[in-house]
């Protein structure tokens, strides 16, 4: 710990180069992606509009995948097992399909007919899954903006409000691209979850900016980033450990709350990198340069 | 103990025993007897009898109703049967008798163990979100649609329903419509026609659906019943007719337009040259001739006919009694001024539901519990984790308290904001405890009331950032925003400022 802790005080500037680096990066990707795909995410059907249908009975996930292909457009399936048997109790079959033309050709399928006893049906038009998706990347926006001009008011110091807002953002734009990598199709209730991670993510930087900003205690500046540190830690951790356990119960009844929990998970983990170094460096860097360096360790 | 029970902390006791009682009720609903109805079919005879929504049977003849069980087992003991049953059945206030062959035309269910309300995506039910094609909608337009579509619903006989406008970021108007449990089948159909009614001869309309032009709709046994079936080439096809009243502006109308058509002599007898049509949404539905002695004269009463088909007898019977009870709805609520489209439409099983919110109270316990045991390890404290494990609970009770206090459903997004808030909760709870431990110089006063600051600042970036949640996407999504925003609220009213004061003492220990 005491190396560590030597370390950063020596290098801080330079470990500076790894977010960069990382935000950089985050940028191209999505650029890229963004020339590939046309947008910044894969988008689920609750973004692109189309039909959701549970039905609740036991299904060959695999061969209903191979017959129903090329009835329905952009199929997908999933399962919904018990959590302790893992014993499949229903299946997800995800379409962008029009509602009533859906029903018609799982019902043909089937053969009998499907009504509220034996599945659910949930169908977005898509015009209105895309002013839902422009509506949610404004409300993103919007609150980002309003968190700012709050971080703002509570520091009254333009730097120090700068470094919280750089790394709730770092830390916005880092999930979103891990996301991409790994694969997973967003839905609306992934981007209310980066809405929510400007919540979780301020929360460790503004400790971290009123510990070193506003004590009145004696000890080394290092010092105080490491006391916030454990602090700031133990709150992400404990964090972690919730929406880890949360999550592996969710995971086999919930694609929403799935999703909302994967995103927030992957957040929390971007948190204390963007916290501990993009956030605790560049505000180490603007008291030493305020006030000269206080001491050594 | 009592040195723990400072101002604070008795405002947490205070407000968890209030929201035990808003979640249970007074007294427990946990310990009453008797099913609730949750709705009542219109105009039918156990409506007629007096019995309503959310009326509680206690008694069927005498005989005591503890729960959805004994409720069947007595009405499927007596019905169906071939005469005329007289049933009496005793609510909490008053008792209602029924004769009748059939079972009463009544939705029960147990009583709810607790006041908290379920959103639609896990009791089930159907959503629908509408709006106007190709028009964009004023609030006074969107009200009217509301108030139509309402009334429309309820003439169809459904009572358990929601009717809505709602806005979004965009400032465009939609209508959202909530029918909780069974979905009936017609529901895209009968929200989403405009039902367009007119009657012609000839291009001339003599009197259209709604109110100005019809004075009354029979809906009752001998005003509207199904004619005949008959088997035509491929299955079934049954007739359909009731009497309507028309006002004296349209029975005038009708007087003058028909003064003027000459008789035809037809194998059947004599009518006029023209027929009556009967259109909806601009299809014709029925063609109806008018009898000679109709001809100029002044009549209010007239029968509307029509018919559906089906595959079976059974089918088409039922399609006609369908198609029936929709016109009947669409001449007494009158059209819409516009074209409808619905943009999304949700019918939800209410089979796993059940299962769910076990599921989902499992997630909330196991992640305060694991919480609880990190904070163990790191602090090596039992107090210190168990105030925490013990505040957060009630935090989570406080929510679900205010929730069944405002009537706010709860959905799966609800949930998933009650479920983030346990982490932001402990979250702020352990920048308490960090903050009491640190910093030797200051008074714990002082100490705690850094932590605050810290606390404060963080609740207000997470409640504006929450805020545009409340209306992008048509509000779908609201509820993550409302129990998150009531979650960190009543942590930093009423939770964390109780948990600084236990951790005070604890620390002075």
């Amino acid at each position: 710990m005491e190396k560590l802790k030597r370390f950063y005080d020596k290098s801080y500037k330079k470990l500076l180069i790894l977010p960069a680096i990382m935000i950089l990066f985050c940028f191209v990707y999505l650029f890229i992606f963004y020339q590939t795909h046309g947008d910044f995410i894969k988008k689920d059907i609750s973004l692109t509009g189309g039909t959701t249908v549970t039905l609740y009975q036991p299904l060959d996930v695999n061969s209903l995948e191979k017959n129903l292909t090329d009835k329905l457009t952009d199929l997908h399936i999933r399962e919904v097992y018990d959590l302790t048997t893992k014993e499949q109790k229903a299946i997800i079959i995800e379409t962008t399909e029009e509602g009533q033309k859906t029903k018609k050709i799982l019902e043909d399928y089937f053969g009998y007919e499907l009504n509220d006893k034996n599945s659910s049906f949930e169908f977005t038009g898509s015009s209105l899954s895309k002013t839902f998706y422009r509506q949610l990347l404004f409300a993103i926006l919007l609150a980002f903006v309003f968190m700012a001009i709050v971080v703002f008011l509570i520091f009254k110091n333009f730097i120090p409000s700068i470094a919280v807002i750089v790394s709730a953002f770092a830390d916005i734009l880092m999930t979103l691209v891990t996301f991409n990598i790994l694969g997973f199709k967003m839905s609306t209730a992934g981007i209310v979850a980066l809405l929510m991670l400007i919540g979780y993510s301020v929360d460790t930087d503004i400790l971290l900016t009123n510990r070193l900003l506003k004590s009145r205690s004696t000890d080394s500046l290092n010092k105080k980033i490491f006391e916030a540190f454990k602090t700031g830690m133990t709150m992400t951790l404990t964090a972690i450990v919730s929406v880890v356990i949360s999550l592996l119960i969710v995971k086999s009844f919930s694609v929403t709350l799935t999703q909302i929990f994967t995103v927030i998970l992957i957040g929390l983990f971007f948190d204390i990198f963007n916290t501990w170094l993009t956030n605790a460096s560049l505000l180490k860097w603007y008291i030493e340069g305020k006030h000269g360096k206080i001491s050594n360790l | 103990m009592a040195k723990y029970l400072t101002f604070k902390v008795w405002l947490l006791i205070i407000a968890l025993i209030l929201s035990l009682l808003s979640i249970f009720g007074m007294p427990p609903s946990f310990f009453q007897k008797g099913v609730l109805i949750t709705s009542v079919e219109v105009n039918s005879t156990a409506f007629d009898s007096g019995l309503r929504q959310n009326q509680i049977i206690l008694q069927i003849d005498n005989q005591k109703i503890k729960n959805i069980e004994d409720f069947s087992n007595i009405i499927n003991q007596r019905f169906p049967s071939s005469n005329d049953q007289k049933l009496s059945i005793k609510t909490k206030d008053s008792e209602y008798i029924l004769f009748s062959n059939s079972s009463p035309e009544i939705i029960v269910q147990n009583i709810p163990k607790t006041k908290i309300k379920l959103g639609l995506d896990l009791v089930g039910g159907a959503r629908a979100l509408v709006r106007a094609e190709n028009k964009t909608l004023t609030s006074a337009e969107i009200n009217d649609l509301v108030s139509i579509t309402n009334n429309r619903l309820n003439e169809f006989g459904l009572t358990d329903l929601k009717v809505v406008p709602v806005y979004d970021l965009s400032g465009n108007h939609l209508m959202l419509i909530e029918i909780a449990g069974a979905t009936p089948k017609d529901l895209q159909k009968l929200v989403s026609e405009q039902g367009k009614f007119e009657a012609k001869i000839g291009d001339e309309v003599v009197f259209i659906g709604g109110n100005r032009d019809i004075a009354s709709v029979g809906r009752d046994a001998q005003t509207a019943r199904i004619e005949s079936c008959d088997r035509i080439e491929q299955g079934y096809n049954c007739r359909f007719s009731f009497a309507i009243t028309l006002s004296g502006d349209s029975a005038q109308r009708h007087a003058d337009i028909t003064r003027n058509l000459s008789v035809n002599e037809t194998p059947q007898g004599r009518y006029l040259s023209k027929n009556l049509d009967l259109y909806l949404d601009d299809k014709l539905v029925d063609t109806l001739l008018i009898s000679e002695d109709l001809k100029g004269r002044l009549t209010t009463q007239i029968a509307i006919s029509g018919s559906a088909t089906g595959t079976t007898n059974e089918e088409a019977y039922q399609n006609a009694v369908d198609d029936m009870k929709q016109l009947q709805t669409i001449l007494i609520t009158g059209s819409l001024p516009y074209k409808l489209e619905i943009v999304k439409l949700d019918n939800i099983s209410p089979t796993l539901g059940k299962d769910f919110v076990k599921l989902i109270l499992l997630a909330g316990l196991a992640s305060i519990v694991g919480v609880s045991l990190v904070i163990f390890i790191r602090y090596r404290k039992i107090k210190a984790s168990l105030f925490l494990l013990i505040t957060s609970f009630s935090e989570i009770i406080i929510i679900l308290g205010i929730a069944s206090i405002i009537d706010w459903n709860l959905d799966l997004p609800s949930i998933a904001g009650i479920l983030a808030t346990i982490g932001t909760g402990i979250d702020q709870q352990i920048v308490i405890l960090d903050e009491a431990r640190h910093q030797v110089l200051l008074s714990m006063k002082e100490k705690l009331k850094r932590a605050f600051s810290i606390i404060l600042g963080a609740y207000f970036a997470s409640v504006v950032s929450l805020i545009p949640l409340l209306w992008a996407g048509a509000g779908l999504l609201k509820g993550f925003a409302i129990t998150t925003i009531i979650g960190i609220s009543v942590g930093i009213l009423i939770t964390r400022p109780a948990f600084t004061d236990l951790v005070k003492h604890l620390e002075k220990e």
